[in-house]
């Protein structure tokens, strides 16, 4: 591989996974990830841009930068590009009423969405409200629509908190799409869409960017395809495997983000 | 296709074949009578996710049919043959009317994943257990994988979705034991001692039971009772060995042509 100058030659702006690169998650408050508090305040102290980007569907933006901030992070709401903001513009243009498979913590997001009378189904990593009503009731309204629309925040398969890996939305997306014969339209990592838009809200263009997430296939397989370029860290959700992906390759694999970081920052333009 | 040889075997679909809901099919006790004169073992066997052996038994008692439990070949039979050759210790994700043919069955310390349809079990905590297993390497056996069912109360979600959800988030394959599987037929003739080419199967769904049947070797007879619809015979190729009436025309039909 070459040499680590080369491959972070004119980088001007970074996107940053959340869940296993900053922090692993739990019940409680989650735990930074060693290092990472620092990076992210180095990063920021630099001349590179830098944007969240996150698939998080179990809490609103609110509530995930307020238990970041408490861990240490120095970030704000208006860094964070993330999946439930993005599907409300989509329903508010499409003139879509959702039947809502959410958490509750990620619900002040959908405050002004019409619910009544849905016309489609969005479905988030909803945690315990993943019970077999649930996600039955869901089914039923999308059976009942002539042409059913189901929106998935992020397609994720697992993810990991302190106590282990969690199942993550996609397993649950791909249940309703099996069940109904549908494929969902996926709102967040790995859509393109998604990834422009947050390159879009600090104005770097993709051959520009780097992405560094923990998921091979969400985070560096999706930057990859926008034309971007991406590093996977070895917390989080990584498994050894990941490094002889058969499909995806990142452009390099780092310990954790501030590793990353440094190497960032060493490398790339000044 | 293997040369076809003296017929030793018949397998007998239960539901829609020898009785529709609560009732017998008209004369189908009489013909298994007359079936089991002749010099071939039958086996009866079905797709079932929550009913044991012993609940089949009791209905199938009730209408007069002469059965004895060890000649039924359930879906369930074919998770739990699987378990055993397996060697594994499953966490069974099934009704809790199913359990009793699992008895007997290692479920501490579960290395194996087996999955039916139980909605009780379908809920976060219990499926995020089941990944976990399987993350680790335990294997996904799947009783079928049907999407959904009808309730008195309307559709119903299946275990398909569930076993998809876990497929997809541990990139693995479930084996599926149920019919139209070939390894299910297998397994009802290995337990009846004979291979495909010296069986027969009898069923009223054109795919899961002739289709599949045809499909592991045997030949397959379509009864036009049950769940069956006009030109369901078209749906399968190669076409059903036989469409006939009802069971006692098909028993009718071996008696006279497959002995």
């Amino acid at each position: 591989m070459a040499e680590w100058g080369e491959r972070l030659a004119g980088v001007r702006g970074v996107l940053l996974d959340i869940s296993g690169v900053l922090y692993d998650g739990d019940a409680g408050g989650g735990t930074p990830i060693s290092g990472s508090v620092e990076a992210v305040a180095r990063l920021k102290r630099s001349h590179l841009k830098v944007r969240f980007c996150t698939n998080e569907s179990q809490k609103s933006r609110g509530k995930l930068v307020g238990r970041l901030r408490q861990l240490g992070f120095d970030i704000c709401e208006e860094e964070v590009t993330a999946p439930a903001p993005a599907a409300c513009q989509i329903l508010k243009e499409q003139g879509l009423r959702p039947h809502l498979l959410i958490h509750d913590e990620v619900r002040s997001e959908f405050d002004q969405i019409d619910t009544s009378n849905p016309n489609c189904v969005v479905i988030g990593d909803a945690g315990e409200a993943f019970s077999y009503q649930n996600m039955n009731k869901a089914f039923q309204v999308l059976m009942e629509l002539e042409k059913p629309v189901l929106i998935s925040l992020g397609r994720g398969r697992y993810y990991k908190e302190t106590s282990g890996l969690m199942l993550d939305v996609g397993g649950y997306m791909k249940a309703l799409e099996y069940a109904c014969g549908i494929k969902a339209e996926v709102v967040g990592k790995p859509s393109p869409e998604f990834f422009k838009s947050a390159l879009r809200a600090i104005g770097v263009e993709a051959p520009q960017a780097i992405m560094i997430g923990d998921d091979i296939v969400g985070d560096v397989g999706g930057a990859q395809r926008c034309g971007m370029r991406a590093l996977q860290v070895r917390t989080g959700k990584f498994r050894p495997g990941d490094e002889h992906h058969p499909e995806v390759k990142a452009d390099g694999y780092v310990d954790n983000l501030a590793e990353a970081v440094d190497l960032l920052l060493r490398h790339a333009d000044q | 296709m293997a040369a076809r040889r003296a017929l030793k075997a018949v397998l007998v679909d239960l539901s829609g074949t020898l009785h529709v809901e609560d009732a017998a099919v008209p004369g189908a006790q009489e013909a298994l009578k007359r079936l089991r004169s002749a010099p071939v073992v039958v086996r009866f066997v079905t797709n079932t996710t929550k009913e044991s052996k012993q609940d089949l038994l009791g209905r199938l008692r009730k209408l007069e049919f002469d059965i004895s439990e060890d000649e039924i070949f359930t879906s369930l039979t074919a998770a739990r043959s699987l378990v055993e050759q397996k060697q594994v210790r499953p966490m069974l994700l099934v009704d809790d009317r199913a359990l009793p043919d699992f008895q007997g069955i290692q479920t501490s310390d579960p290395n194996a994943v087996v999955i039916g349809l139980a909605p009780e079990h379908f809920h976060y905590q219990v499926l995020n257990q089941a990944f976990r297993l399987l993350m680790d390497g335990a294997p996904l056996i799947a009783i079928h994988k049907a999407r959904y069912y009808k309730r008195k109360d309307g559709l119903a979600l299946g275990p398909g979705p569930f076993v998809t959800a876990l497929e997809y988030a541990t990139d693995t394959r479930a084996t599926v034991v149920g019919k139209p599987e070939q390894t299910f037929f297998l397994e009802a003739l290995r337990d009846a001692g004979c291979v495909p080419e010296e069986a027969v199967m009898i069923g009223d769904d054109s795919r899961d039971d002739v289709g599949g049947a045809q499909s592991a070797g045997m030949l397959g007879i379509l009864v036009k009772t049950g769940k069956y619809r006009a030109a369901d015979e078209e749906k399968i190729t190669p076409p059903p060995y036989l469409t006939c009436e009802s069971f006692p025309h098909a028993v009718e039909h071996i008696l006279q042509h497959l002995l």
